[in-house]
Parts: structure tokens; sequence; C-alpha cells
């Protein structure tokens, strides 16, 4: 409270009760970095020869140099030295001279200015970039008052001296300058002895310094702080990881405010920052504090036009909605919403009213009711008003609604195509992210892997559209975490398993579990390890990661748990779970979820060897995979048909069908999809072999294609599949009379055998 | 500077010795010539050379960065300009107090030092120091007094037992908003012989004014002013309380009178400002409210204040910005919480004020003011349930303007809880009835309007025959009340028996008792809608 108490002095420039958060109207002050900028403005304009490729640097490096944030001396002249290391060295001695003279050199200075850039065949006009800066900088040093240039002559020297590592110039002093000298070694000392004390003492100022790499002595001016902010908000947003952590971002923030209570912009961060270590209270706090300050920097009295205060207010309630909806207080952010609808309608400002559409539907959305209608509202309306982003905003999302409510494929991808040309026509690169992500999505859920796999990689080896110069390539948004995942999982399906854990632990690098979109790689992460321990049948293992997932993603925890549960041949239980989860996904948001239980529910009546009753059930998910056209899906209930075709006896039958799927599954599925559906062609194959002509021939055919199917299994790990196969290509050999090759494969499968001590019993009713 | 009085008598001899240059320095130290005074008395040994010599220096940094900050170079320098002494006198003083050689006043210097350089836990274990070395030094105490923020850290410190830590104690009392036991300090000390401290008089009616006792608190000022005509201090609270009841004459007259004593007081401009402000003069009364924080820029009330008139002008951008100074210079300042869920109340943000006037009521958990305001809004968002439990634990913690009980039973009339609404009214009527104040005739006739039809409907015709007599005593419901009338006798014509339940409560006769039995909106759990 003290500290506040000090930093809040009087503001002479009061006007109407109002301090304005930016008082002089200006933000140029004379600065010892500004005025050994406009040294080497001076000094290009008077050094007529020079060599043409040093002055094009030069002349490049001017507009930085202006509108950057201070520098020090030695950054200054580095950054000369590394363009033209005459003109560093000139800016060097001017500067010494004007440090070593007394103050009459620096006033000399600014009253001789205009002379050089006033000539007529001068490159600098007034009227131009390096002109303009001219004469702010005269205006501003002409407003200081008498105590204030002192103050800037003795800045120069700290600035100086700080810059070329002290005292250099000293050396070079004349004999009459000893008085000048004396006082300087004077300001040296308290130079010194004042770093010495902060060494000491551990001041609340020390933090304030640590600011990026470069060590600062001052707090930051107007410009820097900006710099700052602008740069620590565009990180949070595009790459947290890059940003300052929390809490030293907090620390500096304070401190910013602690010298300025003004500057609302730090604010605003600090309501990023907070959110990102979900502080509700602290988040809210700042929100509306940055949207009080906001309010009062907007001109004020004209309440209900474009411009000022009235604007801020109706985004001030929109980003409390937005706040609220972050933190799943949809009632709360229904109504800030309600209140930011009302009064924009009420000044009818339809650019903020499109935007409170888009979140309208954004919470209709979260809270698990339809809101196609809604979104497709507001894409007419974002259209109307000429605003591309909300528009293309609109039909993603309307995409998405598309692709779980049964929409073509062909109408999705067309809608994707044509806000891909605006994104492209906008440069809106968030929404690019965001278009190659989905169509990732979208391509998995159609089973196309291969497919999904190309435009995860187009998005992670496409250059982004944002400025180079904060080396953002791949930024940890949400677009890249949803395609990461996908890659995994791909990968996982492959059984690359190595692959897949390097991208999960290059996804936990970049999105650490404490932030926004970790939760994506949990799920991932869990799914992959829960496949495996399935696959080897270490169902205690599996068990374990139901638990978590459940606490991720709830229907997905059901599945999984249902699926261990019937592996365990607790039939009644998972009976009991799959119910449940029918239920659950049949308001038809997850067609996914549903054709799966649908699979797991007819595998179920499998155990109990009612085929007949499972074809009806097998039928209708392959009916509704079709509709949806999830390939994948519709590829493993025939599958499961045909599996349950083989089991009544009718092998001819199921390998017709069998056909069909075959070559999707090969083309595009999973190895464990791969092997299964050999494994049952095989199968197949083999009872077929009794009413061929040619049973040899049948029955070698067999033998090849469980050959392949080994080959699958064994990559995946999956050893009782691996065993059923060694067993049954041991019986083919035998029957064909390898003697050799039955005897390899038996002793295979009595060393699986050994390995499953558990598994004795051969669940023969399975895929 | 009171703690300097020079005492020439004292017996010790380095005070002889430096009595010269101590003389001399004290002559420039009063003339704020610090960095002079200092000067003469760099070689005194003494003890009081040495805190005058030390005094001074800390006074001139503190001075200079008064000054720096008027032409600092840039918007943003000026939070750097620091008491450049600050660091260096705290070096010396820290070596002088490991050698145990600072005195009291010392000691109390160290302390403001520390507490300059944000070394607060330092600062207090120094004050408390100080205090034992010299109990009489009420500046230490008073120092002390800012850095104590809980009950719990005040009961944790070891204090001399001595007569001025009862002053202390009251003081720190009210601080916290224990006014209870600042009252019973402050009796005790006027019983033990303070009877004719103005000091206490004062003091004592600002707690009454923090508890909105408002005519106690205007019985003492009026005796603080007999007592002590050309006093400044705390008549801005009094000019508030005139303010409150709305006494034009009297607040003229203290303004008037401070204004001839000294108008370049804070405490001038304030009570200047309220007068205007009753006046209906807004800008005026800004005006001189900024004159206030020219004068004292720290000067918490006059923000508010003047937050409170760029609303009355309607001017809400600049109210808004007047009640952040407010909250900056202190958080805890419930007005201004209040005035700023006001603001945006009118702008018709409801929800949004909501975070406001929950922030008022988290300072105030105990003022019907903030809960009114917030059921409120609650009724604006049709949030009914959160508007009942606001207005019921309004009327629960003592409702100051009457209102939350109606409005609850309007809300149950609205829900066609026609029981629930019935009670309330019947509340209402009693607590009007039982106050001597002037009745609302509006309000109070809708309550005997909705009672008449509700016993009418209920079939007591007894009860509704009363109220409908009532009715007819105010002109808006007269007519009504006729009606309603002509029906019972209507249908006691008809010779129905008017089945009325004895048990039932009446409103005028067995009620006065007090024996209503109201459902209770329990429990009252704000935090429910609270994120």
């Amino acid at each position: 409270m003290a500290s506040v108490h000090e930093s809040l002095y009087f503001n002479p420039m009061m006007t109407n009760g109002v301090v304005h958060a930016n008082v002089f109207g200006i933000k140029d002050w004379v600065t010892p970095y500004k005025i050994s900028v406009l040294v080497l403005l001076v000094e290009m304009v008077k050094s007529k020869r020079m060599a043409l490729i040093e002055r094009r640097r030069l002349n490049k490096l001017i507009l930085p140099l202006q509108q950057g944030p201070d520098l020090t001396l030695s950054q200054l002249l580095k950054t000369v030295e590394e363009c033209a290391p005459k003109m560093a060295a000139t800016l060097k001695i001017k500067l010494r001279d004007m440090v070593a003279g007394n103050l009459r050199d620096m006033e000399s200075f600014f009253d001789t200015l205009p002379n050089p850039f006033s000539e007529s065949e001068s490159e600098a006009s007034k009227t131009s970039v390096v002109g303009l800066f001219m004469r702010h900088m005269l205006l501003a040093y002409n407003k200081l008052s008498f105590s204030q240039v002192y103050k800037l002559y003795i800045a120069l020297q700290h600035y100086y001296v700080a810059g070329t590592g002290g005292g250099t110039w000293r050396s070079t002093a004349d004999v009459d300058m000893d008085l000048n000298e004396m006082e300087l070694t004077g300001v040296e000392d308290t130079a010194g002895a004042k770093a010495e004390k902060e060494e000491l003492d551990t001041g609340p100022m020390q933090e304030a310094e640590l600011i990026d790499e470069s060590q600062r002595r001052c707090p930051l001016s107007q410009k820097q702080a900006e710099y700052f902010l602008v740069r620590q908000a565009y990180l949070l947003k595009t790459d947290e990881n890059k940003a300052l952590k929390a809490a030293a971002l907090q620390e500096e923030l304070n401190n910013m405010l602690k010298f300025n209570p003004d500057f609302a912009e730090a604010h605003y961060v600090t309501y990023l920052n907070s959110m990102r270590v979900q502080d509700i209270y602290t988040s809210t706090h700042s929100l509306l504090h940055y949207f009080d300050r906001l309010i009062l920097t907007g001109s004020d009295g004209k309440s209900n036009g474009d411009e000022g205060y009235g604007r801020s207010l109706r985004y001030a309630a929109l980003n409390l909605a937005a706040l609220h909806c972050r933190f799943a207080h949809y009632q709360q952010a229904e109504l800030a919403l309600q209140e930011a609808i009302r009064i924009a309608q009420e000044s009818s400002d339809h650019v903020c009213l499109q935007h409170c559409l888009s979140w309208l539907y954004t919470l209709e959305h979260m809270k698990g009711s339809d809101s196609s209608v809604l979104t497709e509202d507001s894409v007419k309306m974002a259209a109307h008003f000429c605003l591309p982003y909300l528009a293309s905003l609109g039909i993603q999302s309307l995409v998405q609604q598309g692709a779980t409510g049964g929409k073509t494929a062909n109408k999705l991808m067309d809608a994707l195509k044509d806000t891909d040309i605006l994104h492209w026509k906008h440069s809106l690169s968030e929404l690019i992210d965001i278009s190659l992500a989905q169509t990732t999505s979208l391509w998995r859920m159609y089973g196309k892997s291969t497919m999904a796999q190309q435009q995860a990689q187009l998005l992670l080896n496409m250059n982004s559209l944002e400025q180079v110069n904060y080396g953002v390539q791949q930024n940890n948004t949400e677009p890249f975490a949803v395609v990461l995942c996908h890659l995994a999982e791909l990968h996982a399906q492959q059984g690359l398993f190595g692959a897949a854990s390097e991208i999960l632990t290059h996804l936990k690098q970049q999105f650490p579990p404490h932030t926004q979109h970790a939760k994506l790689w949990m799920l991932c992460d869990l799914k992959i390890q829960f496949e495996r321990a399935m696959n080897d049948g270490k169902y205690h293992q599996a068990e374990a990661q139901v638990t978590a997932i459940a606490a991720l993603s709830e229907t997905e925890g059901l599945y999984r748990k249902a699926l261990v549960l019937k592996a365990q041949n607790r039939s009644g239980e998972a009976y009991g779970v799959l119910q449940r989860l029918q239920a659950l996904s049949e308001d038809g948001r997850s067609t996914e979820m549903a054709v799966r239980v649908m699979l797991t529910t007819a595998e179920l009546h499998w155990e109990s060897s009612s085929f007949t009753t499972a074809l009806p059930l097998l039928l209708r998910a392959l009916a509704l995979a079709r509709q949806h056209h999830l390939q994948a899906l519709a590829s493993e209930t025939i599958l499961h048909l045909a599996f349950s075709q083989l089991m009544l006896g009718v092998p001819e039958q199921a390998l017709n069908i069998l056909q069909e799927a075959m070559e999707p599954v090969l083309a595009h599925g999973s190895l464990l999809d791969k092997g299964r559906a050999l494994l049952l062609v095989a199968k197949c194959q083999m009872a077929v072999a009794d009413r061929a002509g040619d049973r040899h021939a049948a029955l070698e055919l067999a033998v090849h294609t469980l050959d392949e199917t080994a080959t699958y299994f064994s990559r995946l790990g999956c050893r009782e599949r691996l065993r059923e196969v060694y067993y049954l290509q041991a019986r083919l050999h035998h029957l064909l009379g390898h003697t050799p090759q039955r005897n390899k494969c038996a002793m295979h499968f009595r060393m699986l055998d050994q390995e499953l001590q558990g598994g004795g019993t051969q669940p023969v009713t399975r895929l | 500077m009171t703690e300097n009085n020079l005492q020439p008598l004292s017996s010790l001899q380095e005070d002889v010795q430096d009595f010269d240059a101590l003389c001399l320095a004290k002559s420039y130290f009063d003339l704020k010539e610090y960095d002079r005074a200092a000067y003469f008395l760099r070689g005194c040994s003494s003890q009081k050379g040495y805190f005058l010599y030390m005094y001074s220096c800390y006074l001139s940094g503190e001075k200079k960065k008064d000054d720096e900050t008027v032409d600092s170079l840039g918007p943003l320098e000026k939070g750097q300009v620091r008491n450049e002494a600050l660091r260096e006198l705290r070096a010396e003083l820290s070596k002088k107090h490991r050698a145990g050689e600072l005195d009291g006043f010392a000691l109390y210097l160290y302390g403001v030092v520390l507490r300059k350089l944000d070394l607060l836990k330092e600062a207090v274990d120094v004050f408390v120091e100080a205090i034992h070395a010299l109990p009489l030094h009420w500046g230490s105490w008073l120092e002390l007094c800012n850095l104590i923020t809980n009950i719990e850290m005040l009961k944790s410190l070891s204090l001399p037992d001595c007569w001025i830590k009862d002053f202390f104690l009251a003081h720190m009392y009210t601080e916290l908003q224990m006014i209870k036991e600042a009252l019973q300090k402050y009796q005790s000390l006027i019983d033990v012989g303070f009877s004719k401290s103005t000091y206490i008089i004062s003091q004592i009616a600002v707690a009454y004014h923090n508890i909105r006792d408002i005519d106690q608190a205007l019985l003492l000022f009026n005796e603080l002013r007999n007592q002590d005509p050309y006093r400044i201090e705390n008549m801005d609270t009094f000019s508030n309380l005139l303010y409150v009841r709305s006494m034009k004459a009297e607040l003229s007259f203290l303004a008037h009178d401070l204004a001839e004593i000294d108008k370049y007081r804070v405490e001038t401009c304030c009570v200047i400002g309220n007068y205007y402000s009753l006046r209906s003069q807004h800008e005026k009364a800004a005006l001189y409210f900024q004159r206030a924080l020219k004068l004292n820029p720290r000067c918490l009330g006059a923000w508010t204040l003047m937050g409170h008139e760029y609303m009355e002008m309607k001017n809400t951008s600049a109210a808004i910005q007047a009640y952040r100074h407010a909250i900056e210079v202190n958080k805890r300042d419930y007005r201004a919480w209040y005035g700023l869920g006001q603001t945006y109340e009118i702008l018709k943000l409801h929800f949004y004020c909501l975070y406001y006037y929950r922030r008022a009521h988290q300072l105030r958990p105990n003022d019907s003011r903030m809960l009114v305001a917030l059921g409120e809004c609650y009724e604006k968002l049709s949030q009914l349930v959160e508007a009942k439990k606001c207005y019921w634990r309004a009327y629960s913690v003592g409702d100051v303007e009457r209102m939350a009980l109606l409005k609850l039973a309007k809300l149950h009339e609205q829900l066609n809880e026609s029981d629930d609404a019935a009670q309330c009214y019947i509340i209402y009527i009693q607590d009007v009835y039982s106050c001597a104040e002037p009745l609302e005739h509006v309000e109070v006739s809708t309550a005997l309007r909705y009672l008449g039809q509700y016993y009418f409907k209920n079939k007591r015709y007894d009860e509704a025959a009363l109220c409908a007599q009532r009715c007819c005593d105010s002109n808006d419901a007269r007519e009504e009340g006729k009606a309603l009338l002509r029906q019972i006798s209507q249908v006691r014509e008809q010779g129905e028996a008017a089945s009325a339940d004895v048990s039932h409560p009446c409103v005028f006769g067995p009620l006065s008792n007090n024996n209503t039995p109201v459902r209770r909106v329990s429990p009252l759990d704000l935090s429910s809608v609270t994120p």
C-alpha cells in the first residue's frame, strides 16, 4: 500500500478531473539515446563521402533506430559498427566531445541541429522521417525546464560512461578541463557507488532490470514498456513458452504499475497472465481495471458514438463474457454476453454485435446445445459487414458441427476451401492454422490416415505469416497441439511407438502440463498407452489408464472402461456401461462414439455366442458409419459382420464382403486393423478350403496371409493374437505336411504360450 | 516537529557543547533550509544534534524528491524519482543501531527510513523498539499504526505498559473498524481524567460517524466546535454528517467559518466541496475537491467525493477515473467500489457492476446498501433467487433505507408466492408504524392494498376490512380501499361465515408482539453465484 502512496503524485496536467494516461500528448522525450541517434543523423548528413554500400546500410538502420526502444550506447555502437565502422568511431568521438565538455556543448548541439537539415540540397527535408524526428526532438528539448536540461546532460554523461565501459575519454582530457574533470569524476564515483549499493541491496528495482537479455539500469521508458507489453502479449497468444514465466512476468508488471499506475495495458497483460495460471480472481480484477482505465483514455462525453468510451464499455462486457466462458462459468458468461448485446444494440454497433453473436454460438456450443442456426446467421451477417475473420471463424465452426452432424464430406471440404481463399486474401494466419488442423481432423475422422498425415505435415512445415523477427515458426497454439496429437496417434497406430513418444515429448515441452491446451496431449498420451496395454493383454495397466482418461473426457473414459471390463470377461458390467454410453451418445453429437459402442456391444453378444443378435446391431452401425462417411469405422464394422458370418457358417459370404473392406483397410487402416482383417481373411480361406477345388492351394494361400498377419501383430506387440496366428499356421503346415515349418511355428507358439502364462483360455470369439 | 523542543537545561556535557550549533541549526530547520541545518550540525556528538542532523538529511531528500517529480524527464520517469538520501541514511542508522547508540527519536527516524524503503517488517521492529525507548512520542505510535494490518498482528506486538498505549489501542481499533472496542477505550480514558481532551472527543465523533450513528456524532462535533472553535482537523467528517442530514444552514456556516480560518487546508476544501454539492453546484464542488487533492494528493476522501460529484454531473468517465484513484490509494475504500458499481449501473451494465458491488459488500458485509444494490442488479438480471437472498440479508443486517423488505415483498408477489409476500408486507408495515418517522404513503398503501386483497382471498374478512380501512386513509389507495370494503360487506351479506383463523397473524392487533413467523430464505449464500 505504501508504494502506491508514494507513486501517486498530483498531476499538473489534470484537466476536468481526468488525468489522461498519456498526459503530455507526446511520447517522444529527449533521452541520451535519442541524442546519440541525432548525432548519428547529423554525421550522416554531413559526411558526403561515404561508400554507397555503407550509406545504404545506415539508411536502412534509421527507422528501427528511431522507432525502437532505447538501446545502451554499447549496443548502439555495435549496431552502427556493423554497418559502417568509421561512422561508429565518429559517433563515439562526437559524443565524447559533448560529454567531456560542459552543458554548453549540448546546448550548442541543439542550437545548430537544424542547420545541416535545412540546406536546400540536403537529403533530409523537413517533412521526411528524419526531418520529422529531428523537429520532434527539438520541440521536446525546447520544452524542457532549466533543471531538466541539466538532468538530461547528467543522464547523457551516465549513458556515455556506462556505454563505453567507463572513463575512456578521461585520458584524453585536456588540462584546461580540470574543473570539469573533477565534477565528472564525482559523477562517475556516485554512479559506481550506486552500482555497488544496488548489488548489495536487493530492492524491488532489481527485477525490473532483468527484462529480456539486456540488463537495464533504469525502469522502462514508455516505448520500451509498450514494446515489452506487446511482445509479451503476443508471445502469450502464440507461444507461451517463450514468454516470461508467469511469476516473473507478474513481478515485472507489478513493477511497471508501481512506477506508472496509469499504464492501463499492463493491467490487460496481467489479465492474460492470470488466465494462464487459471486465477479467476486476479484476472477478473485486472480485466475490469483495464477497462476502467480504457474508458478514461477514450474521449469522454460521446457515450454512443463509434469511438469514445461507449465502445469500450461494450467490449468490456464482451470480454467479461469471454473470461467467464474460458473458466466455464456458462451462466455468468451468458449474462455478461446478454448485457454486451443489449448495449451494442442500443448504440447499433454492428461490428460489436457480430462479435457478440459469434461468442453466443460458441457459448451455446460449449453448453452442448445445437447452435448451427445461430452460426449460420452469424456467418451471413459477418459477410454482410465485411468481417472476414468472424465470417470464416463461423464457417469453421459450422464445418465442425456439420462434420459431427453427418454433412457430406465434399460440402465440408468445399466450405473449408472457400474459407482458405478468404484467409490467404486477408492473411489471417491464425485461421489458416485452424483450417489445416480442422482438415486433418476431418480426414482422420473419415479414416483417411494418409491424407490426415499429409495435412498435419503441411501445417507443421508451413512458413508462418506472422512477423519473422520474433522467430516463431511453430508456435504453441491449439491447432498445432491438435495436429501434433493426431500425428502421435497416427504413428502409434502404425506401430511406430518411438516416433509417437518423441512427438509426445515435444508436445510436453511445447505445452507444459499447466497450460491451456495440455489436456489434448494428455488424453492422446493416455489413449496410446491404453491401446498398447490392451494389445499386450495387460488389462490391469489399462484399468489404471481408464481413471486418468475419465478425468479428461467422460465419454472416452466410459468407453475405455467398457473395453477393459469386456476384456476381463466381466460382461454384465461392461454391458451396463455400454448402455449408459449409448444413451449419452444418442444425441447425435458424437457419431463415432455411437458406432464404436455398437461394435463393442456386438462383440459382447459374440461372447455369449449369439452371433445372430449381433447382426442387426452391426448393420445399424454400418448404416450409421456410411451415412457419416466414417470409412475406417465402416470397414471395421464390415470386419465384424464378416466375422459374425464366419461364425454362423457362411465363410463364402464373409469372404465376399471382406473383399469390399480389404482395400480401405490396407490403404488407410491401423496396423491392428490390417492384422485383424488379414487374420479374418485367412480364417475364411481356411473355412472355404474344404469346399474349394484345390484344397492345397487354398491352404497355401491362407498360410501366406497368416505370414503377413504375423508381421503386423509382431510389430504392434499383440502377443495373444500372434500366438493364435502361430497356432493356426502350425495346424496348416501340419495339414500341408510342411514339417519343418510346422515345427518352427509350433516352437514360436510354445514360447509365446509360456510367456503368456495367465491367458490360458483362448478367446475364440474375437476378431 | 514537536519532538524537537529544545531543552537547554539538559545536564549532559555534550548538549552544552553543541548548544549553539543546535540552536542555529534548529532555526534553519524551522525555515526549511534542511541542507544548511545539516551542514552546521555535522560535527555534533550529542543525541539531539545527531537526530536533528539525520532528520534534516532525510527531509532534504524528501523535499528534493517532491521537487523532482514536477520536472522529471518523461511520464514514466516520475515513478523512479526516489529519495536518494534514504540508502545512505539507512546504512548509517543501521550501523549505529547495531551498536545500540540510537535514542528514541533516532530509532523513530530509522523506522521511517525503513518504511520508505519498503522494508516493512524491519520497520515494525524498529518502531516497537523506539516506542520502548520513548513511549511518549506519539509519532512512533502513529507510524506503527500505519504498518499494522490486522488484529492478530496487533496482538502479537509487545508494547510498553504506558497510559499512551490506551490511546494507541483506541486509535488502532478505529482503524480496524472495531468501533465498539474503540468507544469503550475512549470512554475509559475519559473516565480516568481526559474528559477535556478535544482529541478524544473528535475521535469518538469519528467513530460514531463510522458506525453511522449520525445524531451522536453531530452532537459531539457541535460540542467540539464549542470547545475548540478554530479547529480544522476532522471538520471534513463533520461536513459529511451535515451533508447526509442535508443541514444546509449549518454546513454553510461551517464552510464560511473554516474558509476564514484557513482556506488552503484539505479539510476546508472538502467542506466547501460538500457545501457546493449540497447546493447542487456540482462543478464548483468538483473544483474544490480538486483543490483538496492538489494540496494533498493522498487524500482518500476527496477522490471518492469527487467521483460522486462527477456522477451527479453525469460525467461517468471522470467519475470512474476518480473512483479508481481512490481505490488505488486505498483498496479497502468501500465507497469507491460502491461508487464504481453505481456508475456502471447508470450505464445499464447490470452484470458488470455486480463485481463492484460484491467488492463493496465484502468490505462492509453488514451494510444493507450494498446488499440492496446487489439485489436490484440480480433482479434486473432476472436472477430472482439471488435477489431474494440479497434483500432478505439486507433486512437482516438492519436496513437503513427500509426498502429491502418492500422489494422482497414485490419479488414474492411477482413469483406468486403470496404467503411470503404477505409476511414481508406485514413486517414492513410493522416497521414503518413502530418508528416515529413520517409515513411514506405510497409504499405503505401498496402494502396495505396487497394485504387487503390477500386476506380477502383467504377469506379472513376482519383483517381484510382493517386493511381496507387503513387504505382509505391514504389518498391514492382510497378508491380501492372502499371497493374492497364493499366487496367484503357483500360477501358477508351473502351469509358466508368468515372463517378467520385465529392463529393467523394480523397486521395491527396481535402483531405487536412481533411473533410473525417468516419463512427464511436460507441459507444466505451469496457465494453460489460468485465466481
